[in-house]
């Protein structure tokens, strides 16, 4: 979800948008509005630094972290600060994860038994950053609603998973804007309660894109803990060589 | 004989001559043969659910698996031959019950908890005898067969993960190449079982579902055998090794679970040293009233030596006043021991202390179990060990120089 969460904050220029009659766009099915908002991001590069805020009543946790990716499903971060921190680094590539700790000096791939634990510290789960493409093919979506903020069209998504997909949800609503920035992505359980939920706070320009600032993951039982994504910048469309994908990499910064 | 009769007259005469002080030794002695037997038959009792419940889990008396699979548990570990292979060689072989099986550690995910579980890809219609479930007792359905794509998870972790039947929930593991293998199920019901580990530990699904869900083709983890009698399973472990080939391991229930194994020989031992424990405390007592008994009737005993009674004969009147008050003693103990534990063999429910004893692998019902060998056992021991001490008083007694004992004063 790194990935969905970078391309979600990615936006399009209007240039790339496939059609510009809103009445097209109001035909267009769910699942669409999901693919495209997904393929838009695919194939794209992204090097981007990060500020992860995890907040609980007690206390608030930041970190700055750097993130490298392309297309759809690799992805390197690396934690910059705080300086306790520094090094620690994930990597994934298709739905495997490695994490990589300069304090043991150890490479570990993250066992399927450790997928549902917190990563770095978040309240993202290590799945969460793992999978990428599946909100594509593994649920059946279909149109809610379609608004209107600001002037600008925004659809709302039930996506609903397949009944022998590895997701726990019992649907997942997602209201995302016409530029196919995703405005919020909402978590239900089975009984149609609402669970956790990534909202962007604040959308604005940023890499010559508009994208989202500011995303907050937050638990519906727990308001009060959340965790943040703030972007300090990000640039896209970059090179970046296969070779910082590695587990080698992961190991010994190059950069 | 006449001796013996004379003998034995005078001993029961002896021994009603300070009735009170009898009584006291008779209520001692059955209450100590009876906390024997009882205690005897209640761990007897504690020790046998044990490991019915520990094979239950397991199941079966002899399983097979591949060399390094009890290492680890892993997918990789399957056993060479392929599952239709191993169903020819096992059908009709005349074993109780067998079963083939994938068992690989695995997470269970609901919306909210995730859990380490043990999953176990079963065909329900095999393990119906083998497994510590019983298909009726099921909330929602067990199994239909093995290409069911439901599970059936335990009370204990349905609460856990908050979740329960009719809803998904998601089981994680890893394929052979080490890549995650995952799917969603359904759960299609709750199980119960006697313990709650085995609510939390176990998750059935279809053994069809998960060889796809794992990508291990037509291969299995490991085989169960059940045999008639899990004391006896050298039987069984024969014919299994026979139907296998050498690059697999075969094992039976006490190497699979060694605390069970130990569990069954320290029994033995333990009894024996209880009873000894007890006969122990008991002794002081008995040779405390043989002693005193003999003090009371010195100047007697030196009359009947002036008389001209051979001094073993004061011996073995003795020793039959010891015996006489063992053997009623015993005849009381044995008893009261079979009149509380006959009322109770339907079973004591002891949920009260149940989480303690679910440490030990007990579960919440103990059913004390009388054996003839126990019953045996303590009351042999306490007849020669009670002969024993009565050796000394009865020794002293025939030692009296018949001019002293008579010339005694108190």
């Amino acid at each position: 979800m790194l990935l969905r969460l970078v391309a979600l904050t990615l936006a399009a220029t209007p240039l790339l948008l496939p059609g510009t009659a809103v009445t097209d766009e109001v035909q267009r099915d769910a699942t669409a509005i999901v693919r495209d908002a997904v393929n838009h991001w695919r194939g794209v590069s992204s090097y981007s630094e990060m500020t992860m805020v995890i907040h609980r009543p007690e206390w608030e946790r930041r970190m700055t972290i750097r993130a490298w990716t392309k297309g759809d499903d690799q992805s390197l971060v690396r934690v910059i600060e705080p300086r306790k921190d520094r090094g620690n680094g994930t990597l994934t590539d298709k739905n495997n994860m490695w994490s990589f700790s300069p304090k043991v000096n150890r490479v570990i791939k993250i066992p399927s038994s450790m997928m549902g634990q917190s990563w770095l510290g978040s309240d993202f789960s290590n799945k969460d950053i793992a999978r990428a493409d599946e909100i594509i093919d593994q649920y059946d979506h279909s149109l809610l609603s379609v608004g209107d903020i600001d002037g600008i069209t925004v659809y709302e998504v039930e996506s609903i998973p397949h009944e022998e997909a590895a997701i726990v949800w019992g649907r997942e609503v997602l209201r995302i804007r016409e530029d196919h920035v995703v405005l919020e992505h909402s978590f239900y359980d089975q009984d149609g309660e609402l669970v956790k939920s990534l909202r962007s706070l604040e959308i604005g320009p940023m890499g010559g894109r508009t994208v989202a600032l500011r995303q907050r993951m937050s638990k519906a039982d727990a308001p009060e803990e959340w965790t943040e994504i703030r972007i300090v910048s990000i640039e896209y469309e970059i090179d970046i060589r296969d070779s910082l994908f590695t587990l080698s990499s992961l190991r010994n910064p190059r950069d | 004989m006449r001796t013996l009769a004379v003998l034995a007259l005078l001993a029961r005469r002896n021994l009603w001559r300070n009735h009170r002080r009898t009584i006291i030794m008779l209520g001692a002695i059955s209450v100590g043969v009876w906390a024997m037997i009882f205690m005897t038959a209640l761990t007897r009792g504690m020790v046998n659910e044990m490991i019915k419940d520990g094979i239950s889990a397991l199941p079966g008396h002899v399983q097979v698996h591949h060399p390094a699979y009890r290492d680890d548990p892993n997918i990789n570990n399957l056993l060479p031959a392929s599952d239709s292979d191993i169903t020819q060689t096992f059908e009709g072989a005349g074993f109780k019950a067998w079963a083939s099986r994938i068992k690989v550690p695995a997470v269970i995910m609901s919306e909210r908890e995730s859990r380490g579980v043990t999953l176990l890809g079963i065909d329900p219609a095999r393990e119906r005898e083998l497994s510590f479930v019983s298909y009726d007792d099921v909330e929602g359905r067990f199994l239909k067969d093995a290409e069911d794509s439901g599970v059936v998870i335990g009370k204990k972790l349905a609460d856990t993960l908050d979740t329960g039947v009719g809803k998904r929930i998601v089981l994680m593991s890893q394929d052979p190449d080490n890549d995650i293998a995952d799917r969603g199920f359904r759960v299609v019901g709750v199980f119960h079982a006697n313990m709650e580990s085995f609510e939390e530990t176990y998750v059935f699904a279809g053994k069809a579902t998960l060889q796809k869900m794992l990508r291990v083709g037509d291969r299995v983890t490991e085989i169960v055998v059940l045999g008639d009698d899990y004391r006896d399973v050298e039987p069984v472990y024969k014919k299994v090794r026979d139907r296998v080939n050498d690059d697999v391991e075969v094992s039976r229930w006490f190497e699979l679970n060694t605390y069970l194994g130990a569990m069954l020989k320290v029994m033995d031992g333990f009894v024996l040293i209880w009873v000894i424990v007890i006969f122990l405390a008991l002794s002081f007592g008995l040779v405390n009233t043989l002693v005193m008994a003999v003090f009371e009737r010195v100047r007697e005993i030196g009359l009947m030596l002036a008389l001209g009674m051979k001094p073993v004969n004061i011996l073995g009147q003795i020793i039959i006043e010891s015996m006489l008050l063992l053997i009623i003693g015993l005849a009381i103990g044995d008893l009261l021991a079979w009149a509380t534990i006959v009322p109770l063999q339907s079973g004591i429910d002891i949920s009260a202390v149940a989480k303690g004893m679910e440490m030990m692998g007990v579960s919440s019902i103990l059913y004390p179990q009388l054996r003839l060998e126990d019953v045996v056992l303590a009351n042999v021991i306490v007849l020669v060990l009670g002969f024993l001490a009565s050796l000394s008083p009865a020794w002293r007694a025939s030692r009296y120089a018949p001019i002293e004992a008579i010339t005694k004063v108190y």
